[in-house]
């Protein structure tokens, strides 16, 4: 197997481009381009067990087997085709068609309230079936399972991957978190141009300024970056943290995360914001849990050209703030990396937690931190506290 | 955005229901295109739907029912699978008995109902209902997909 080279470009070259698109339409079905190489340590040795790709931003001698995988502003493929079904029925069976449908290999149903058809009984139920699924037999398996005589009429609509895309990309509008900070949208002009602005182009990752969670994690960064520090943003999504932390004169940032797709929108929203690769360090680390069932791009991790050049990104206490906005279990199961990656009596925040799940984070993280506080908005909160000085670290 | 009944009268748009793996909801079918037809916040419902489903065994089925306002807002709940999906990947079998009463179909434990009787206990319409109501219930479910319910397995 070839061993591929994984490099975050931040400036876009046009003959990269021809080579990332070539190799993304392969990569969604030849998962076995990518090496995989994932080197775990037992879960209680030191360090911790992710294995990283190193890949540093705006490499200057790009060696000829590199390729830069990450598209800037294509999203990873997934079936180019889905299939939009509507059907009339009675409003009484709705439901029931609805769930039965379900079974039968729909995607999902979305019953349209404005779809209901004055003057009859019937309504209009849209179904979406991903490709590669027999939309006749699994019609008429769910209507001959809740007793129906006849199968619905039906008619089929082809909808094209963007018509979603595009739409979900519209909720995202300027926010301003707090005063003289907006997080703006990259087709917009920022509303103040005095303030601090964080400009994103999201793509499919999360973190736009809009989230109880990420303006929770932002205020805390607002509050006690004093400038100069070196920051870990665990699950960087767009890397609005750690680009707001950089904003905010902090010297430093790395930014981690599960997901490519959340690294390819963090380093193009590092250019966006005219940060390099002196500032901000993004890389993609394997999940813990990573799961075989998924359809997607496979956790895969990349060995570098330089064994040495694999170091875990979170080394041992070199971080002066920590901030980790995911959820619950990947906080209880990373809690070691986190505590370890910091220096004693660094501020250590955690968010992406629901209220009800506060006293669970505390009860984990309690015996390492103090001062701690709890931030709290509608119904997330976020844990914050400084690193005791005094643990004894196996 | 919380999974709590309809308390408002906003107009509705539309009702979505689709299944999504606990803890594993992402911006991809089927969420994406359900959502993104609406114009819903698609990271919005992932970041929500995962921390509501944390305490539930990653990968498990979820049946998402969500409530699309007119003005681009949502609400949605979320129901664990069913009794029957629990007792058979317990008994790691694909279908009831076909004969249940005269064909057993596999054998549980006492325990493994205790458990799922745990996790269902959770579901937002089971919460008034006593832990030994439910227990009670999903024998009753095993019993009549000719599964035997028995104190210990050896």
């Amino acid at each position: 197997m070839t061993a591929w080279h994984f490099f975050k470009h931040l400036n876009c070259t046009p003959a990269l481009q021809l080579i990332r698109s070539s190799a993304f339409s392969l990569s969604r079905y030849s998962s076995s381009l990518f090496f995989v190489s994932i080197h775990t340590t037992a879960p209680d040795q030191w360090p911790p067990r992710a294995q990283i790709k190193n890949a540093h931003a705006n490499s200057s001698t790009p060696s000829s087997s590199s390729l830069a995988v990450q598209s800037m502003a294509s999203p990873v493929p997934v079936p180019a085709n889905y299939v939009s079904v509507l059907l009339r029925c009675n409003k009484d069976i709705s439901d029931m068609l609805a769930e039965a449908l379900l079974s039968f290999g729909a995607s999902s149903v979305t019953m349209n309230e404005d779809d209901v058809c004055p003057g009859t009984d019937e309504i209009c139920v849209s179904s979406i079936f991903l490709e590669g699924e027999d939309i006749n037999t699994s019609i008429s398996y769910a209507a001959d399972s809740i007793g129906l005589k006849e199968i619905p009429r039906y008619e089929v609509k082809i909808l094209e991957e963007d018509d979603w895309m595009k739409g979900a990309q519209e909720s995202f509008h300027p926010v301003e978190v707090t005063e003289g900070l907006w997080v703006v949208p990259k087709w917009t002009t920022p509303p103040d141009s005095q303030a601090t602005n964080v400009i994103l182009n999201p793509g499919l990752a999360f973190g736009t300024g809009d989230h109880p969670t990420t303006k929770l994690c932002l205020l805390l960064l607002h509050d006690c970056i004093k400038g100069g520090e070196y920051i870990l943003d665990y699950g960087t999504g767009t890397g609005i943290l750690a680009i707001a932390a950089l904003k905010f004169g902090a010297s430093f940032a790395v930014g981690v995360d599960i997901d490519s797709q959340a690294i390819a929108s963090a380093s193009q929203n590092a250019t966006l914001n005219n940060i390099g690769p002196d500032k901000l360090q993004l890389h993609l680390i394997a999940s813990q849990t990573s799961s075989s069932s998924r359809d997607e791009w496979p956790f895969s991790v990349v060995e570098g050209k330089n064994a040495s050049e694999i170091e875990t990104v979170t080394h041992k206490e070199k971080y002066d703030l920590v901030i980790a906005n995911i959820l619950l279990t990947p906080l209880l199961n990373l809690a070691h990396q986190i505590i370890f990656s910091a220096k004693p009596g660094a501020i250590i925040g955690l968010s992406g937690i629901l209220s009800e799940q506060v006293e669970n984070v505390l009860q984990n993280y309690s015996p390492f931190l103090e001062g701690i506080e709890v931030s709290k908005m509608d119904d997330w909160a976020c844990v914050s506290g400084r690193k005791r000085k005094n643990i004894g670290i196996c | 955005m919380a999974a709590k009944e309809i308390l408002t009268r906003r107009p509705v748009a539309a009702t979505i229901k689709l299944t999504v793996p606990a803890g594993g909801a992402r911006p991809a079918p089927p969420v994406g295109p359900a959502l993104g037809q609406y114009r819903l916040n698609l990271m919005a419902f992932c970041k929500d739907f995962n921390a509501r489903t944390q305490k539930y065994k990653p990968e498990t089925p979820m049946a998402v029912s969500i409530t699309a306002f007119k003005d681009n807002t949502f609400e949605f709940t979320v129901k664990s699978p069913s009794v029957t999906w629990y007792l058979k990947k317990a008994a790691g079998i694909e279908s009831g008995s076909g004969r249940p009463g005269h064909v057993t179909a596999s054998t549980l434990s006492l325990k493994h109902v205790y458990e799922i009787a745990k996790v269902k206990q959770n579901d937002h319409y089971l919460q008034n209902m006593s832990l030994e109501a439910i227990t009670k219930s999903i024998i009753g479910t095993a019993n009549s997909m000719g599964i035997q319910i028995v104190r210990n397995l050896d």
